[in-house]
């Protein structure tokens, strides 16, 4: 069964998922937990969709419930076509699925980890060599059991095992944890090849960054409540910054740099944040008198704070 | 079935099996050993007015070479032999994926649960089945080298090892829904252990004391006879009980596994 080129590859419709359904009872805890509410959203065919929001917002509920780890408590979803409830088998035989924090098999070397789940994915891992040379996991590494490997070889083989059979659908669960820096540009670049290649990702994560690099559009969840779908550049415009600059001589006139605020002034040392564009604050301040300049990137902490600060979702037993 | 899952399985416990199955052989060989050594001490002990019951371990005794098989399997040697497998490896099936958070890379692929639990559920038995088997031969080889074949009817021998493994299989199959029941290894192979444990001393508890001789109707352990079935005795209602032991927890796994939350391992 293949997905129509113009019907969602992800298509989640008031997908609801409470833990622990038992009844309220005063002094056990405060009652099932609600760790998704009634989330709908689409992802479609050859983008990469960011799944965003701090720990235990439901990023990974909602993962699992999508490849029928857990059961919704209420709610419709599909994935490539098939109903997540009755036709789980089916769609993740067209899955590479990343869990966060992957575990592994540590008396097996890393290349028989890899052929047993080709093996169970009943197809051919036609990307493993590629990956394998992209994300620097030699001949020889595969060789050496998995036990002696460290966090960052284990998470290259997590990517290789999701992407190795080169699936429609890519699901990632945090898939830069452990990941150094030249890795992860290594990794962005691979998911943007699988894009440009026409497969689809839909990865979790809380940096905001990676987001950023690779991300076409973002759902952000809060406390198992779905808070946005945006564009990534939609989301930029609206993301403050915290801007610091130092200079010799006369200061700067910030006052017509439009999104600037909290602007905190000393002698020779300005602090303020910064939403939208940055080009107009690197005008203004742009002379010879100008020291230092800092422009910090906005934490995804932050960006949720700035969005909705004052709102509270999170409702009684959300799963923190 | 997933015959990856099972070949995989059997793989990861081939060097378990081949010490189990070692240990399992020599063990069977010593049993018919002790029997021609103690056999006559013990019968001069009852001429002395010893009380039998206090002689025989279980449904065994050394004082048939069927006793004495009887005894080889329900011996806490044979037992912990068998536990191996039936208990341990198969508590740990799923339970001890779960809890490594191995089983969610491998439900991941298109195995349903179902196939994963027929799968290592085949590799448990194929286990048990082995060490059975083994331990049965060292008895055989023992018997023979000790010339006491004409004591039993080695025609039914095989029947032995069927029975057995529908006992074990039984405890196996409880191990595994515990397994499939308990997202660690822990409480599963706790609660494998005491449903083992309580059957064993219902058994022994009823050999040693006649007025509690009813408790050994309630043992598992008490419908698997090697020395009655090597004599033509094979009740075969013992093989509908095990058989309905062995059922039950299947069903309560196969309807119990696929409905659980697997939430993301701790």
């Amino acid at each position: 069964m293949t997905t129509p080129p113009d019907e969602p590859v992800i298509r989640v419709e008031h997908l609801t998922k409470h833990y622990g359904g038992g009844l309220h009872r005063p002094g056990r805890g405060s009652g099932p937990i609600r760790a998704l509410n009634d989330v709908s959203l689409e992802v479609e065919p050859g983008e990469i969709f960011g799944f965003l929001g701090p720990n235990g917002a439901g990023k990974t509920t909602m993962i699992r419930t999508l490849l029928g780890f857990l059961h919704a408590s209420s709610g419709t979803a599909t994935v490539l076509g098939h109903d997540i409830a009755t036709e789980s088998v089916a769609l993740r035989r067209k899955v590479g699925y990343l869990p966060g924090g992957m575990a592994v098999y540590g008396s097996l070397t890393g290349g028989a980890s890899l052929n047993y789940y080709a093996d169970l994915q009943q197809r051919e891992p036609v990307r493993r060599e590629e990956l394998a040379e992209r994300l620097q996991l030699s001949r020889a590494d595969l060789g050496r059991r998995v036990r002696d490997y460290s966090r960052g070889m284990r998470q290259k083989l997590g990517v290789i095992q999701a992407l190795q059979h080169d699936p429609e659908l890519a699901i990632l669960d945090e898939p830069t944890e452990g990941l150094d820096p030249l890795m992860q540009l290594a990794f962005y670049e691979v998911l943007e090849d699988l894009r440009d290649a026409g497969r689809t990702i839909f990865m979790s994560s809380h940096y905001l960054g990676e987001v950023e690099r690779v991300c076409s559009r973002v759902a952000i969840i809060r406390a198992g409540h779905l808070m946005a779908v945006q564009h990534v550049d939609e989301l930029l415009a609206r993301r403050k910054r915290r801007v610091s600059l130092r200079w010799r001589g006369a200061a700067p006139d910030l006052s017509e740099v439009p999104g600037i605020a909290d602007v905190v002034a000393t002698r020779d040392r300005i602090t303020a944040t910064l939403s939208g564009d940055v080009a107009p604050f690197v005008r203004a301040v742009a002379s010879p008198s100008l020291v230092d300049l800092l422009i910090e990137p906005a934490r995804l902490e932050e960006v949720f704070y700035e969005f909705y600060a004052g709102e509270d979702h999170d409702g009684p037993g959300g799963p923190g | 079935m997933s015959l990856r899952v099972l070949r995989q399985s059997l793989f990861w416990q081939r060097g378990r099996l081949i010490a189990v199955g070692l240990a399992a052989l020599a063990w069977g060989a010593l049993i018919p050993t002790f029997y021609v050594t103690f056999q006559d001490l013990f019968e001069g002990l009852i001429e002395q007015g010893f009380p039998e019951n206090l002689l025989n371990f279980g449904s065994g005794s050394l004082f048939t070479l069927g006793g004495a098989m009887t005894i080889g399997f329900q011996h806490p040697m044979g037992i912990a032999l068998a536990a191996v497998f039936a208990i341990g490896a198969a508590a740990n099936a799923v339970a001890g994926e779960r809890e490594a958070g191995t089983l969610e890379v491998v439900l991941a692929r298109p195995v349903s649960r179902h196939r994963f639990y027929v799968s290592v559920g085949t590799a448990v038995m194929i286990g048990v089945a082995v060490v059975l088997a083994l331990l049965l031969v060292g008895q055989v080889l023992g018997i023979f080298l000790l010339g006491v074949d004409d004591e039993i009817d080695m025609v039914l021998v095989p029947l032995v090892w069927v029975a057995g493994l529908l006992l074990w299989a039984a405890f196996a199959a409880f191990s595994l829904a515990a397994s499939v029941s308990f997202d660690r290894r822990g409480p599963a192979i706790g609660l494998a252990l005491a449903y083992l444990g309580i059957n064993y001393f219902f058994e022994i508890l009823g050999s040693f004391l006649p007025d509690l001789a009813w408790t050994q109707e309630y043992s598992l352990f008490h419908h698997f006879n090697p020395g009655e079935i090597v004599t033509g005795n094979l009740d075969p209602v013992d093989l509908v009980i095990l058989g309905v032991a062995i059922v039950l927890p299947i069903i309560w796994a196969l309807i119990v596994f696929p409905r659980r939350d697997l939430a993301a391992p701790a």
